[in-house]
């Protein structure tokens, strides 16, 4: 597929561009500002006294360096959750596409259908059941819920009924393979690029989760960023003792490094991603 | 022989994700439930009171506003997201720009910013005196930009969720695009169509599920509204207040008035309502799928 | 709540309390046992059984929000080696509150102490979740602190539920520099104030002389104390008074909403990006704040170093200088705590120690609440170049002996706070009848508070 390429096509798609990395580019010029020069020099563009390097070392130093911490903790239940999430989604996605049994229906709709019940009636009856077990206030808190995720078992089950062929599993069934050997060796390789799918957004969402983390966590030093930035946020953005303007570039600074990693994974995420899906057109 | 291991081995596979979502997800949606069958209060602790909660809440105005409010939101804000979502996914999938790579990155990053973050930086760029539009408005003469007022609110919330998700469904669309085949591409290139007509008559076609899967996330995106308006109530919160949605009003409910029940009999409604207009949309979809 | 298995672990808690108790004497048993304010005149914890258990290795959890408060905290534990305090920052402000609600609800997971800010202790104590600190010795602190602080305190059966901590009297700061540009004099009463308003916004219209914020609930009732006003009290556990739209509140609403509705004052949300570079680029000429109100404009508002000063708020009645209190904190215990004596005496050391009260001032800025540091020369005497070398702190040491001390707040502080927002806040913002805002808010809180169970008489 060797096409002319339109230019009018890219400026527009490049004007669009802009739009979205507007907000972003405010983000990093903020990122370079002093509390002063924040409130005092046009947004869009660097002030006289650039300081990116000293708001980064902040940042990394405030607190005996805890957004290290939280970035690390965040790292640790993002990572955790998704690839659980990833592999218990293909794991009964492939269930559900590949076997019939008594609830099939029942059991698939019930999941989806409890996606339509926000989030919000929740919270309070999860806490009451985790602090039961002991689990609030541990890093289990955060990363269980995630572990279910109901749109990534749609997804692994939309796509291993295209992607895994019955002829595929006949054919390993009569050459004598058992079924768990036939998903772990066979049909989980076939399912890669819907896996990377789902552990890409189970990992976005995870990074980025607040309200769960805010209700089950006490625990500064468990904290993930959005929580822990908040928290430093909250010194700016309520009045009384202790509050100050001067959390502000680290408000700012420390959410430019939390996306940074993010966008990192997207892009290597990508690749896989990529010529995972390559694959799976030139298959059918 | 192999239809009997067929049928054994299923419950295995999807026993572990089950388990978890009975434990994480069913146990505190039937505790919720139950919850909402009784009233609490701060004097004089709980009654069992049946139904009277959902009574009370199918007329309760603050809870009826904010689902009318959701569902304009829906209306006219999901149609534009997802235009601008598939001419994007299109776009790219016709390799007809450069920088592809690029711009599929560019417009994607807003979905891995935080919503915490997002409201940051929309909440700088609409700001009356010092954002940007408001300086530029003002340079040029023209009138200011009221993106933090009652008869902007709306959109101004609308442009937020579009920013955040047009990527997000963008990628959907775009991983769909490509699991054409591409012996379908060949043909039409056979039959001489160009870019449009080729994304006329087999991309479209070809997009319809993952449409359909972007819409009806939507949907529950829509009506379950939250994050978005309570970030930017930190800045405007004398315009977003505490119902300003059904479901920011079960958190308001639950967190500031402490009454539980009655938030749980919300959250509930609300699921209903989700639940109806999902239906609703799978089965036009598959009706006019049928002729 | 119909929490069928929360209430197992209540009761189990509470057995375990008592359990814990039985070793402590019978007569604590009987204290936290029972612990309700039905009880009659508490008991003194004897010095034996204060210093077993000061002696006897314990973990006490600690919420609190306050920057850096573990060096406060390391004194205790020097002087109290067997004794750990774990501090958690478990929020600021509202976010800790709510968990410390679902977490006493839960009947696990809550802390021993938590920092609760003045405005939150009848929220909590009408949980009955608050132990009463006076079988630990907390009734001799009383002379130590501040009156109105005292009364803060205070439960209506003289218990007393936690302790002072800091403070925030209000006051005025303002720009002298466009005081001086503008001939304004620092107004003493609130109509000298409104003049200087029209004043000042018809000779340079990008100015004003403030900004009210139409969020901030906390300044309203600030002023509301301030003109002597009672807009809530309770008597007993169930009836409260709500008086929000009193004819001196609606004084109050006609003279703020006048100036709104007139365009000479700001009412702009406060904390946010926009506000701070207001206060930068000298948009207002005054900020109507509190004592820890002055650190914390130095460290937000540094473009404008050198040019504010403070005073003391403008008045009524200029015979009777009085303030209102906005902010400030208190240490309660949590009556769930299994370490009552333990958790007692830190909460009191905390606030009374001489060096970490002293610290306090130093370290987290924080205006104090006993009249021992109010009266140091070396706080009052401090003179910050941000206010052109002025003696702030001693203004607003002033302006702390003029708060009155019977002023209360309601039981679900959220809710009133929420619908004034929602009323008399929406229409400062609007620039709509604020007098008529206060029915509506009157009938929000009477609405919730009869639904909640309270016997409410209207004001």
């Amino acid at each position: 597929m060797t096409r002319r390429r339109s230019v009018p096509l890219t400026i527009a798609m490049l004007a669009a561009l802009a739009y979205f990395l507007l907000p972003l580019f405010w983000l990093a010029i903020a990122s370079t500002k002093s509390t002063q020069d924040l409130f005092t020099s046009f947004g869009l563009w660097f002030s006289k006294a650039p300081q990116l390097f000293a708001n980064i070392a902040d940042t990394l130093t405030h607190g005996d360096g805890i957004f290290g911490h939280w970035l690390l903790n965040t790292v640790l239940y993002a990572v955790v959750s998704a690839l659980g999430a990833a592999l218990l989604a293909a794991t009964a996605g492939y269930g559900f596409a590949k076997f019939r049994f008594r609830g099939h229906g029942a059991g698939f709709n019930l999941v989806l259908g409890a996606v339509m019940v926000p989030a919000t009636a929740l919270a309070i009856p999860t806490y009451l059941l985790f602090s039961q077990v002991g689990l609030v206030n541990t890093p289990w808190a955060v990363i269980l819920p995630s572990l279910v995720n109901p749109f990534g078992l749609y997804l692994m089950r939309i796509y291993a009924e295209d992607a895994v062929p019955d002829s595929v599993i006949e054919a390993a069934r009569i050459d004598g393979a058992g079924e768990a050997g036939i998903f772990f060796r066979i049909a989980l390789r076939m399912l890669a690029p819907g896996l990377v799918t789902v552990v890409l957004f189970t990992l976005v969402a995870t990074w980025n989760n607040y309200f769960l983390p805010l209700i089950m966590l006490n625990d500064q030093s468990l904290y993930p960023v959005t929580v822990g930035l908040a928290s430093w946020a909250a010194q700016a953005q309520n009045g009384g003792a202790g509050s100050s303007g001067e959390m502000l570039p680290l408000v700012l600074t420390g959410s430019l490094l939390s996306i940074i990693p993010l966008v990192v994974a997207f892009l290597v995420l990508q690749r896989y991603w990529q010529s995972g899906l390559a694959t799976g057109a030139v298959k059918q | 022989m192999s239809t009997v291991k067929h049928r054994s081995a299923g419950p295995w596979f999807v026993a572990p994700f089950l388990i978890l979502f009975a434990l994480l997800f069913v146990t505190p949606l039937g505790y919720a439930a139950y919850l909402s069958f009784f009233q609490h209060k701060l004097i004089g602790g709980t009654v069992f009171v049946g139904l009277d909660n959902y009574a009370k809440a199918v007329t309760d105005p603050q809870f009826l506003r904010g689902v009318l409010r959701v569902a304009t939101f829906f209306v006219v804000q999901v149609p534009v997201m997802l235009l601008l979502a598939l001419l994007f996914a299109l776009a790219l999938d016709s390799g007809l720009m450069w920088l592809a790579k690029v711009v599929r990155l560019g417009v994607f990053v807003p979905y891995a910013v935080p919503s915490v973050v997002a409201t940051l930086m929309w909440g700088y760029l609409y700001g009356q005196d010092y954002g940007p539009f408001a300086q530029l408005s003002r340079f040029l003469g023209l009138p200011v930009p009221k993106f933090l007022t009652d008869s902007w609110m709306l959109g101004s919330l609308a442009n937020v969720v579009t920013w955040e998700f047009v990527g997000y469904n963008m990628i959907i669309l775009y991983a769909a695009l490509r699991t054409i085949p591409g012996e379908l591409y060949e043909a039409a290139e056979v039959d001489g169509a160009g870019a449009w007509r080729t994304a006329w008559s087999i991309k479209l076609p070809a997009l319809r599920p993952a449409l359909l899967l972007t819409l009806l996330f939507s949907v529950i995106g829509s009506f379950q509204l939250f994050n978005e308006p309570k970030l930017l109530q930190t800045i405007a919160p004398n315009v977003i207040d505490s119902s300003y949605t059904a479901n920011l009003y079960a958190y308001s409910l639950a967190f500031t008035g402490q009454q539980v029940n009655y938030a749980a009999t919300v959250s509930f409604l609300l699921g209903a309502v989700i639940v109806v207009v999902s239906y609703t949309i799978l089965i036009t979809a598959n009706r006019r799928r049928q002729p | 709540m119909p929490e069928l298995v929360p209430q197992h672990a209540l009761s189990r808690r509470s057995f375990l309390a008592a359990a814990g108790a039985v070793s402590l004497g019978a007569a604590l048993a009987a204290c936290t046992g029972s612990g309700g304010s039905a009880a009659p005149a508490a008991e003194r914890v004897s010095q034996a059984d204060i210093d077993k258990a000061m002696a006897t290795p314990t973990e006490l959890v600690f919420w609190s929000w306050a920057p850096e408060i573990e060096q406060e905290v390391a004194l205790f534990t020097a002087k109290y080696p067997a004794i750990k305090v774990k501090v958690q920052n478990a929020g600021q402000g509202t976010p800790q509150y709510t968990k410390l609600r679902t977490a006493l609800q839960a009947g696990t997971g809550a802390p021993d102490l938590a920092q609760v800010e003045f405005q939150y202790l009848p929220t909590f104590t009408v949980l009955d979740s608050l132990l009463d600190l006076r079988p630990y010795g907390a009734d001799a602190l009383k002379s130590k602190f501040v009156d109105w602080t005292w009364g803060q305190v205070s439960g209506a059966g003289g218990e007393i539920f936690a302790i002072p901590q800091d403070t925030g009297p209000m006051g005025l700061l303002y720009r002298q520099d466009i005081f001086d540009a503008h001939g304004i004099t620092v107004p003493k009463t609130w109509d000298e104030f409104a003049a200087a308003a029209r004043k000042l916004h018809a000779a340079a219209p990008d100015v004003y002389l403030t900004n009210l914020a139409a969020n901030q609930a906390a300044a309203w009732h600030g002023l509301l104390w301030q003109a002597g006003e009672k807009p809530y009290t309770l008597s007993g556990k169930s009836d409260i008074t709500v008086a929000v739209d009193s004819p001196g509140a609606r004084k109050l609403a006609g003279y703020w909403g006048g100036l709104a509705k007139e365009g000479v004052i700001g009412t702009e949300t406060d904390f946010t990006d926009s506000w701070y570079a207001s206060l930068n680029n000298g948009k207002y000429a005054t900020w109507i704040t509190a004592a820890w109100g002055p650190a914390f404009l130095s460290g937000s508002a540094k473009a404008t170093a050198g040019k504010w000063r403070a005073a003391p708020l403008p008045q009524w009645d200029p015979a009777k200088p009085s303030s209102g209190n906005w902010g400030g904190s208190t240490t309660a215990v949590l009556k769930s705590t299994k370490n009552p004596i333990a958790a007692a005496l830190f909460a009191q050391f905390l606030n009374t120690d001489p060096a970490t009260t002293k610290m306090f001032t130093t370290k987290q800025f924080f205006f104090p609440a006993t009249k021992a540091l109010l009266a140091d020369p070396s706080f009052t005497g401090d003179a910050p170049a941000f206010y052109g070398g002025q003696k702030v702190n001693e203004v607003f040491s002033a302006v702390s002996d003029t708060v009155s001390p019977s002023f209360q707040w309601p039981p679900f502080l959220d809710q009133a706070v929420t619908d004034w927002t929602e009323t008399v806040g929406k229409s400062l913002a609007d620039k709509t009848d604020t007098a008529a805002a206060l029915g509506q808010w009157q009938t929000r809180i009477t609405t919730f508070a009869k639904n909640q169970g309270f016997t409410v008489q209207g004001g």
